[in-house]
């Protein structure tokens, strides 16, 4: 294997492994906050390093402006749905975990 | 070896998913189950080397389809709000042996025809063999609108036929608090608006104009521009209305008469009906369809008879 | 086992599914859920039994499930207008017979 299709693959797996860790996240965070953190963040960072390997991979500058386009548009449609679905989540009255701790103490 | 494997996870996603579709005992995960079953099956195109389909399913499929189902459950949910809870089914004993049979039909249909040792397919080699003649290089293309036309203006006429029996359907009241998220005033919005809606507007007309060279064509491109449409429309940019308008009727109505025409103008040359003459004709065609198809999805997601512009 | 062979038993196995699905089904969603199963299930049958010509999948069965997709979603939209207007008109959204519980008589 040379060196382009090794690093390609270090790329594509540590990639898999940001969106096993988002997915994780999703099942296992507590609250509605805690998952899109984990949505947002994690998944655009695994988004952002598979189409790093893909690009290294095809060795052609308009694949590269291609996926580089894909990445940019991933991450605007990820913030601005993670902003929409937190902030229904604020209005319809759901604060976040440490907020409800919080309050519990001071009763 | 590792093809195999991926096929294989492709497909244990493919049938957990639609078991999931259709036993969950809540209606909104058996939506949300739907909609990513769209997105496994773009997979599976993908695996089976036919990207033409992988772009369809996943632009109309999995897109569409879902907006379409989850407006509709949002129409159901307010007349009665507790459809969500799991009903209780009794389950009939015919079903069992019933689908045990069909999925035996289809096994036997599908092992006794596929990798048999035979001549390739007539209609596909004289496809292939004629594809210069043409000018276009996408066969799939090709044969969409040079060799089998009457197919697709069949198409075209059931959607509009599909639009016209849901407008007459559908009553009409109520229609945009549906539709319209219910606190859209952020300005993020905004901003999302601006970098998005003319990026849809560019990747479907580049789309439509590789549809006649590699992967894409009339369909995917207006089921894009149509998602677009549904971004605008959830956002209260374009809001339902009941006024007929005239612009959008000719709009839906393009595409069939641009098609009817290009097929029709061939007889006056002693050539047969629906014979293409140049790539001129092709495009403008598949232009005609993008705005009609587009249209189309638009109004059946927004269930109404026109549109309406509002500046947010 | 090749792919093709593993994609047309996927197609019997998801087909199987749908028609159960749409027989025990009550709401009216779910069973439009399981025709689009059923549907997808049989495209891709067509394609996995499509032989290679000198190695280019066969363009004719993509045309066909191509205008099939098409349709499909046509219908689906259709379907689920009427499935609103049956619910507001009577409120329910299962269809009669399936109401009534089987009285064997």
């Amino acid at each position: 294997m040379t060196v382009t299709e090794s690093l390609a693959l270090i790329l594509l797996l540590s990639g898999s492994a940001f969106y096993l860790a988002g997915t994780v996240g999703l099942l296992r965070f507590p609250d509605v906050y805690c998952r899109l953190h984990a949505l947002a963040k994690a998944d655009n960072t695994g988004l952002c390093l598979i189409c790093a390997g893909l690009a290294i991979l095809s060795r052609d500058w308009q694949v590269t402006a291609l996926l580089a386009l894909v990445w940019l548009v991933g991450l605007l449609a990820s913030t601005v749905s993670a902003h929409l679905i937190a902030r229904h989540a604020y209005m319809a009255g759901q604060n976040p975990i440490s907020a409800r701790k919080e309050n519990e103490c001071l009763d | 070896m590792l093809g195999l494997m991926l096929d294989a996870v492709v497909i244990i996603s493919l049938v957990g998913l639609a078991l999931q579709s259709l036993y969950a005992p809540s209606l909104f995960r058996s939506i949300l189950h739907f909609v990513v079953f769209g997105l496994a099956m773009s997979l599976a195109w993908a695996r089976l080397n036919t990207p033409d389909l992988a772009l369809a399913e996943a632009a109309i499929g999995a897109g569409v389809t879902g907006a379409l189902v989850l407006v509709a459950f949002r129409r159901l949910i307010a007349i009665q709000p507790d459809q969500d809870k799991p009903s209780t089914e009794s389950r009939s004993r015919l079903a069992l042996p019933i689908a045990l049979g069909a999925g035996l039909l289809v096994a036997i249909l599908g092992l006794a025809t596929v990798n048999i040792e035979t001549l390739p397919a007539a209609a596909g080699v004289a496809v292939l063999n004629n594809l210069s003649s043409t000018g276009l290089e996408n066969p799939i293309t090709a044969v969409l609108l040079s060799f089998r036309g009457i197919d697709t203006l069949l198409e075209i006429t059931v959607l509009l036929a599909a639009l016209l029996s849901a407008q007459a359907v559908t009553r009409p009241d109520a229609l945009e608090k549906s539709i319209v998220t219910q606190n859209p005033d952020t300005p993020l919005i905004g901003g999302l608006l601006a970098i998005i809606i003319p990026l849809t507007v560019l990747v479907s007309i580049h789309l439509l104009k590789a549809g006649s060279e590699s992967s894409g064509g009339a369909f995917q491109a207006g089921a894009l521009l149509a998602a677009g449409g549904v971004i605008l429309a959830l956002t209260g940019r374009l809001s339902p209305s009941q006024q007929p308008s005239l612009r959008l009727n000719l709009g839906l109505l393009l595409g069939l008469l641009t098609f009817i025409v290009m097929g029709l103008l061939p007889l006056l040359n002693g050539q047969p009906l629906l014979a293409l003459p140049e790539p001129w004709a092709i495009y403008l065609l598949e232009s005609t369809m993008m705005i009609s198809i587009a249209l189309i999805l638009l109004l059946l997601f927004t269930g109404s008879i026109s549109l309406r512009h509002r500046r947010g | 086992m090749d792919s093709a062979t593993l994609y047309v038993v996927a197609a019997a196995v998801l087909f199987g599914i749908g028609v159960d699905g749409l027989i025990v089904s009550r709401h009216l969603m779910r069973k439009l859920f399981a025709l689009n199963i059923m549907s997808s299930a049989i495209f891709i049958l067509l394609i996995a039994t499509a032989a290679p010509i000198d190695d280019l999948p066969d363009p004719v069965p993509q045309a066909l499930v191509l205008t099939g997709i098409v349709v499909a979603v046509s219908a689906t939209a259709f379907g689920l207008a009427l499935i609103v207007r049956l619910c507001q008109e009577t409120g329910k959204t299962t269809l009669s017979v399936d109401d009534e519980p089987e009285n064997d008589d």
